[in-house]
C-alpha cells in the first residue's frame, strides 16, 4: 500500500522537525582526535570561529581540526559542556538577545562554522557582526530542506520548501524547521556572499553523542535481544552519516575553500535495513531475531515510521526518495564514511556510559509494549 | 575460582591446540602437550611436552603412570588412536574431551540434527585418516571408543564429545569463512548464493577453545552440537554483518541456488559456510545448539570474528594470499555474475 496523501502529510510534518544538527547538550568526552584523512591538501593554521562547538557535531571538529594544525575558537553561551575544551578560546554570547553577537565584532576569521542555526535571525546577526571579515562561511543545514520526498534521488537543486519569514517572532515548531532553515541559507548567502558560503545538507547524524536516540535505537533494541520488530522489507533503503565523518569533512572543506552547497548523508554505497540491522548486530553478541513487518501493516498499526521505526521510512509513495538522497556531490567533494560496525560499536559504548534514567527513557524508537502486541498482531494475522 | 586443571592436550600444535592451550594456560591450568615433536616444535617452550606417535601400539607410552584431571584429544580421526591412549589413560583421567564433528550424523541433507539424530554406521577399527570417504563414520566409531572407555560414573570419569561444524578465524588454513571477509574487503560486485536466508553456520576457534576450558573446569560430559552462532542463522546476516565491519563499494547481487546449480557451483566448497534445502551440506548449516547453550557456550561478536580472521590472513606469505584454498576465483565470480545478468 502506498501512503495516502493525508498519511504523506502528516509524516512529512512529522519528519519537518527530524533532520538536522540540532545542538544537543551533552558529548562523550571519549570523542578524541580522529586519524587524519589524506588526500586532502591542510593549509596549516587557518583560523576557524566554531559557532556553537560544545554540541553533537561540533566536537567532532574541533579535535580533528586542532589534530590538523588549525586555531579554533568556539563562540557559544558557555552553558553546554561548559568544560569541554579547557585549552580552546570562547568568546560568548547569547544568539537569542539583541547584541547577542557583539563579541564577534572586530574578530577576523578565516572560516566560521555555523552548527547549531535554525533561527535564520542568529545567521543575519552573525553576518553583520562579522562583516567583511569572515573568508568562509560553513552552514550546517539539513535535508528537510525539501518540500517533497516522492523522488527518488533528490539532488541539491530539488525543490525547496517556501523560506520562513523574517520577520515577527521566531516560529521553532517542528513543522517550521525546513522553512526556517531555507530562510537560513538564503541569509548565509546574502550576508557573506554565495562565493564564500558552503551549505551542508545532512541527513540523520548518528553516533555517540546523539541525543535524539533515533539511530541508537537499532543498537540497543539488537543488544538487548529477542525478537525485534523490523520495519518493511529487508531491501529497504536506508541512509545516515555519521556525525564524526561529517564533522571532520565540514573541517577539510574548510581546508579545501570547498564552496557550493551539498547534499550529505550516507552511506556512499547504497545501504538496506538488512544490512543496517544486521551491520549492527554483528558488533554484539546477542541473540536478536529479526521479524520483517511490511509497510501497510505498520500504518494500520499506528507505528510511525522515522521516529517509532528509526532510520526508516517507507520507499514508496511521498517519501519514496526520503532516504534515496543524491549526495553524488559531497561524495566527490571529499565525503567518507566510516564502516558500520565503528559507529554501531561507539554508539552503544556512548549509549551504556549515561545516566541510567536517560538510558531507560529512549526518544525515538518503538516503546517494548508496543513493538510486543505489534509482533503479536502480525503473527496472528499471518498465521503464524 | 576451583582448584587449577592438569590438562593434557593430545596434538596441541594444529590450528584448535594452539588457541585451546592459551585458554587454559590464561585460566590458570597447567598444560602437558603430547605430540610427535614435529609440528611446530617452538611452540609453548615454558609448556611440559612428552613425545609418542599415535601410530604405534606403544605410542602413548610416555603417558603411563601419569593422572590428568582433563584430556583434550583434538586431532584424532583414526579408532586405533583412541584405543592406544586408552591402554594408558583409562582409569587415570577425570573427563576425555573428543572433538568430533557434525559429520557424525547419517543424513547431511536433513536440516536442524539434534545430538539424537541418527548416527553413522561406525567405520571399522582398522579404518585410518587416508581415506577421506569415511571421516563420519571414523569420528562415530571413535565417538564410540571414547565413552566406552572414560563415560565411567564408578571411576570418577566423563566422556565429552563436541560435534563441530565449521570452526573460523585466525588460523584456519581452510579458507572457508575466511573467502568472505577477504571478498567483501576487496568490494564491488559480490556474487552472494541463494537467499539471504539461506542458513549459515559457524563457530569461532576461540569461543570453541574458551568453552573447552569451562566444559573442564565444570567436568562437564555428554555429545554436544558444536557451532553458532547464537541464533539460527542465514548467510545473509554473516554477509552483511561482514560487510559492517569496512567502508567500501562491497554490493551483493543474490543469485538463486538453481542457477547456481546450473553453473556446477557447489554450496560449502564455492560459496563457503552457505547451504540450502537439499543441499548435502545442509546438517553442517543447521546443528541445533540447545545443548551446548545449556552448557554455557558463548559467541564473540561477528565484528571480531572477521577483524581477527583478516587480520590473520593479511599475515600470511602472499602467495598463500593469492591462492585461497575454499571459495571462487574472481574470474569465475565475474563470469558467473555476468551469466546472470544475461538472464535478466
Amino acid at each position: 500500500m502506498s501512503p495516502t496523501r493525508r498519511g504523506f502529510l502528516k509524516a512529512s510534518a512529522l519528519l519537518a522537525g527530524a533532520v538536522g544538527a540540532g545542538g544537543v547538550p551533552r558529548v562523550a568526552q571519549a570523542l578524541g582526535a580522529s586519524r587524519p584523512e589524506t588526500g586532502t591538501p591542510r593549509p596549516a593554521g587557518l583560523r576557524i570561529l566554531i559557532l556553537g562547538g560544545t554540541g553533537f557535531i561540533g566536537p567532532t571538529q574541533v579535535p580533528y581540526a586542532l589534530a590538523r594544525g588549525h586555531q579554533v575558537t568556539l563562540f557559544n553561551r558557555g552553558r553546554t559542556n561548559a568544560d569541554l575544551f579547557p585549552g580552546v578560546p570562547r568568546l560568548v554570547g547569547d544568539r537569542n538577545v539583541p547584541g547577542g553577537h557583539d563579541a564577534l565584532k572586530g574578530t577576523t576569521w578565516d572560516v566560521v562554522i555555523d552548527n547549531p542555526t535554525t533561527n535564520p535571525r542568529w545567521v543575519r546577526d552573525a553576518g553583520q557582526a562579522l562583516a567583511g571579515r569572515v573568508g568562509q562561511y560553513l552552514f550546517v543545514s539539513t535535508i528537510s530542506v525539501f518540500r517533497d520526498y516522492s523522488a527518488v534521488g533528490i539532488a541539491e537543486d530539488g525543490p525547496l520548501h517556501a523560506p520562513a519569514p523574517m520577520e515577527g517572532e521566531f516560529d521553532r515548531a517542528a513543522a517550521q524547521y525546513g522553512p526556517n532553515k531555507v530562510r537560513s541559507e538564503q541569509e548565509a548567502v546574502a550576508q557573506f556572499g554565495a562565493s564564500r558560503v558552503t551549505i551542508v545538507r545532512p541527513g540523520l547524524i548518528v553516533g555517540a553523542g546523539d541525543l535524539s536516540d533515533r539511530f541508537s535505537y537499532w543498537p540497543v533494541r539488537i543488544d538487548k535481544g529477542g525478537e525485534v520488530l523490523a520495519p518493511g522489507t529487508p531491501d529497504d533503503p536506508t541512509q545516515y552519516v555519521d556525525a564524526r565523518d561529517l564533522g571532520e569533512w565540514i573541517v577539510r572543506l574548510a581546508e579545501g575553500k570547498v564552496t557550493g552547497t551539498f547534499n550529505a548523508t550516507g552511506p556512499k554505497t547504497p545501504t538496506t535495513m538488512a544490512q543496517l540491522l544486521y551491520g549492527i548486530k554483528a558488533v554484539t553478541s546477542s541473540d536478536a531475531t529479526f521479524t520483517w513487518v511490511p509497510a501497510d501493516f505498520l500504518a494500520a498499526q499506528q507505528v510511525r515510521p522515522w521516529s517509532e521505526m528509526p532510520v526508516w521510512a517507507p520507499p514508496q509513495g511521498g517519501m519514496a526518495g526520503f532516504m534515496r538522497i543524491n549526495c553524488q556531490k559531497a561524495y566527490a567533494a571529499g565525503l567518507t564514511f566510516r564502516p558500520l560496525a565503528d559507529t554501531a560499536r561507539d554508539t552503544l559504548t556512548w549509549y551504556h556510559q549515561r545516566p541510567a534514567a536517560e538510558q531507560e527513557k529512549a526518544r525515538a524508537g518503538l516503546a517494548p509494549e508496543k513493538e510486543k502486541a505489534v509482533l503479536a498482531a502480525w503473527r496472528a494475522q499471518a498465521g503464524r | 575460582m576451583a582448584a587449577p586443571l592438569r590438562a593434557l592436550v593430545l596434538g596441541g600444535t594444529g590450528y584448535i591446540g594452539p588457541h585451546v592451550v592459551e585458554a587454559l594456560l590464561a585460566a590458570g591450568h597447567t598444560v602437558t602437550l603430547f605430540n610427535r615433536g614435529q609440528t611446530r616444535p617452538g611452540l609453548f617452550p615454558g609448556v611440559e611436552r612428552l613425545q609418542g606417535d599415535r601410530n604405534r601400539p606403544d605410542g602413548h607410552a610416555a603417558l603411563a603412570g601419569r593422572t590428568w584431571d582433563v584430556v583434550y584429544d583434538l586431532p584424532t580421526g583414526t579408532p586405533s588412536w583412541i584405543v592406544n591412549a586408552a591402554a594408558v589413560l583409562k582409569g587415570r583421567v577425570g573427563q576425555y574431551l573428543f572433538i568430533s564433528s557434525t559429520a557424525a550424523y547419517k543424513d547431511f541433507t536433513a536440516p536442524f540434527p539434534t545430538e539424537q539424530s541418527p548416527a553413522q554406521d561406525p567405520a571399522p577399527m582398522e579404518a585410518t585418516d587416508a581415506d577421506r570417504s569415511t571421516y563420519g563414520p571414523r569420528k562415530v566409531r571413535c565417538e564410540q571408543l571414547v565413552r566406552a572407555a572414560y563415560d565411567d560414573a564408578a571411576a570418577g570419569s566423563v566422556a565429552t564429545v563436541l560435534r563441530c561444524g565449521l570452526i573460523v578465524g585466525p588460523g584456519d588454513l581452510t579458507d572457508r569463512f575466511t573467502y568472505w571477509p577477504v571478498r567483501i574487503e576487496r568490494g564491488g560486485e559480490i556474487l552472494a548464493p541463494g537467499r539471504p536466508e539461506d542458513p549459515a553456520q559457524w563457530i569461532d576457534v576461540r569461543d570453541l577453545a574458551a568453552w573447552m576450558v569451562r566444559l573442564g573446569e565444570r567436568r562437564t560430559g555428554g555429545t554436544f552440537n558444536t557451532v553458532g552462532p547464537r541464533t539460527v542463522c542465514g548467510i545473509g546476516e554473516l554477509l552483511y554483518g561482514t560487510a559492517a565491519c569496512f567502508s567500501n563499494d562491497a554490493r551483493f547481487t543474490w543469485v538463486p541456488q538453481p542457477f547456481l546449480a546450473e553453473q556446477k557451483v557447489r554450496s560449502w566448497g564455492d560459496m563457503p559456510v552457505w547451504s540450502h534445502t537439499g543441499a548435502a551440506t545442509l546438517a553442517f548449516c543447521t546443528s541445533v545448539i540447545d545443548a551446548a547453550r545449556a552448557a554455557g557456550l558463548t559467541f564473540r561478536p561477528l565484528a571480531d570474528t572477521v577483524r581477527d580472521a583478516l587480520a590473520w590472513y593479511h599475515q600470511r606469505p602472499a602467495e598463500e594470499q593469492a591462492r585461497l584454498r575454499a571459495g571462487m576465483s574472481p574470474e569465475r565470480e565475474r563470469a558467473l555474475l555476468a551469466a546472470w545478468h544475461a538472464t535478466r
